[in-house]
């Protein structure tokens, strides 16, 4: 278990530099961060369901000027890890299980958003200091201290991450084998619940004028096909 | 003085650092050390290693715009201030290009990526995940970073050589018009991917696919209450307690 932690701790780092910091490809998305956490950890599947219910959920809050939307990257690798420790710990595999961890992560994960708002003020002191340094004529200095504001984003991405596999185990250990029953009795509900919320944020936020008529007349159209096949 | 281009190598390096662009985000100038950190392969081979203060000041100022775009800026700016150190008059000096441009460059960026492309990717890969296709990943990085890509390149390179022509460029391109496009995309995958789900509820329930049609308004209901600022927290909240409330009663 130690090294699948470690693993998922570079993995917080890395997959969370993505998401402001570094290059911005994507790799920080829920879908593939997961996938990516999870076949690391050796639970493919769970990686790829966990993402698979956290992709649409906050898409729509764009990282827009100073904005900063929930951190949905580091609840996707955490909610991984637990699935994984769901697993070694109290044999708990399947769907439901993932379920869980997700639920768990979800709200653990509004740590992530003070951690990355901490992170950003953090910089702020940098820009200062490389405001002084350019009325020298330094730009060596402003150049390091730049490459320091990753270390913040980093540090950040790696809290939010152990806060939400910590607070989440001790949640889960006790809590997981009274709940996932319950879970199980909810069939497909609980888990496509995920997709339509995500769905429904989505078309909320996607501002196009005939949308709720492309979204109504897309999905009829689809039920008509499978109906009538 | 004669202007002279820069080599390849000094236009690549600066695009390989446009990577880091937001490396030091910050609530007070935002993209200001990444936009400097991206120019300073360009500025020491127009000034030297010693760089003068003031030009080192001016690129330092408040600086936010999309991180795929700022290259389109930083490439502009590059040309312009090599022009200005030669003393050629220019229409525009480098800093007061930046500043006209940010913002309008960023709202072209924002609507494109984030707004029309990204949700684009993700509910395409969805639609292959649901199918069970473990590369449905791949398809989100492939969808969504070619075009990402070849944005933050092109940027620098045509930024560089068509100078102030390169705005024109953008606004031939009519990048918010592909945005709606994108985002109408998307909002027909999203209604086939609600109806794959709930007919796959139904057959699961072992009802006809006609009875999905009613998670047609609930569907529409979340998106006003998201509309009107009912966070998706909120609702997954409210969803799960109501479900295994149910479930745990029963």
């Amino acid at each position: 278990m130690t090294a699948a932690y470690l693993t998922t701790g570079v993995l917080s780092v890395l997959l969370g530099l993505d998401r402001v910091a570094v290059l911005q490809c994507m790799v920080s998305r829920p879908l593939v961060a997961a996938s990516l956490t999870g076949w690391l950890l050796g639970v493919p599947l769970a990686g790829f369901e966990a993402g698979m219910l956290l992709e649409l959920l906050w898409l729509g809050r764009l990282p827009v000027g100073a904005v900063v939307p929930p951190d949905d990257t580091q609840v996707a690798i955490g909610a991984t890890a637990l699935a994984l420790t769901l697993e070694r710990l109290l044999g708990l595999h399947g769907m439901p299980s993932v379920i869980l961890c997700v639920l768990t992560a979800i709200p653990l994960g509004k740590i992530g958003q003070y951690a990355d708002t901490r992170a950003r003020r953090f910089n702020n002191r940098l820009a200062e200091l490389a405001s002084a340094a350019a009325a020298a004529g330094n730009a060596r200095r402003i150049e390091r201290l730049h490459l320091c504001g990753l270390g913040s984003f980093a540090l950040a991405g790696l809290f939010t991450c152990t806060a939400i596999v910590a607070g989440g185990t001790l949640l889960l250990l006790p809590l997981a084998p009274l709940l996932v029953g319950a879970v199980r009795e909810t069939g497909l509900s609980l888990q496509y619940s995920f997709t339509m919320i995500g769905a429904a944020a989505l078309l909320g936020t996607l501002n196009v004028s005939r949308g709720l008529f492309l979204f109504g007349a897309a999905f009829i159209a689809t039920l008509l096909v499978i109906g009538l096949r | 003085m004669a202007v002279t281009r820069f080599p390849l190598g000094i236009l690549l390096h600066g695009c390989v650092r446009s990577v880091l662009q937001q490396g030091s985000w910050n609530f007070e100038r935002m993209q200001n050390l990444g936009f400097i950190y991206q120019l300073l392969p360009g500025l020491r081979r127009i000034y030297g290693p010693t760089l003068p203060a003031e030009v080192l000041q001016r690129h330092t100022e408040y600086f936010n715009t999309h991180p795929y775009m700022a290259t389109w800026v930083a490439g502009t700016v590059l040309r312009l201030e090599e022009k200005q150190a030669a003393g050629e008059a220019v229409p525009l000096d480098a800093a007061a290009f930046r500043s006209m441009v940010m913002a309008p460059y960023a709202a072209m960026g924002d609507a494109l990526f984030w707004g029309g492309l990204r949700p684009l990717a993700a509910v395409a890969a969805l639609l292959l995940a649901i199918h069970g296709e473990m590369w449905a990943p791949l398809l989100l990085l492939v969808m969504f970073n070619v075009p990402h890509l070849v944005c933050r390149c092109s940027g620098w390179l045509l930024g560089y050589r068509q100078e102030l022509a390169s705005a024109e460029l953008l606004q031939r391109l009519r990048l918010p018009d592909a945005a709606i496009w994108l985002k109408e995309a998307t909002i027909v995958l999203l209604g086939i991917l609600c109806a794959l789900l709930a007919a796959r509820g139904c057959e699961h329930q072992e009802l006809a696919p006609f009875w999905g049609l009613i998670l047609l308004p609930v569907i529409l209901f979340f998106a006003w209450l998201s509309r009107r600022g009912v966070t998706s927290f909120s609702l997954v909240v409210l969803i799960t307690a109501s479900l295994l409330g149910l479930a745990l009663i029963f």
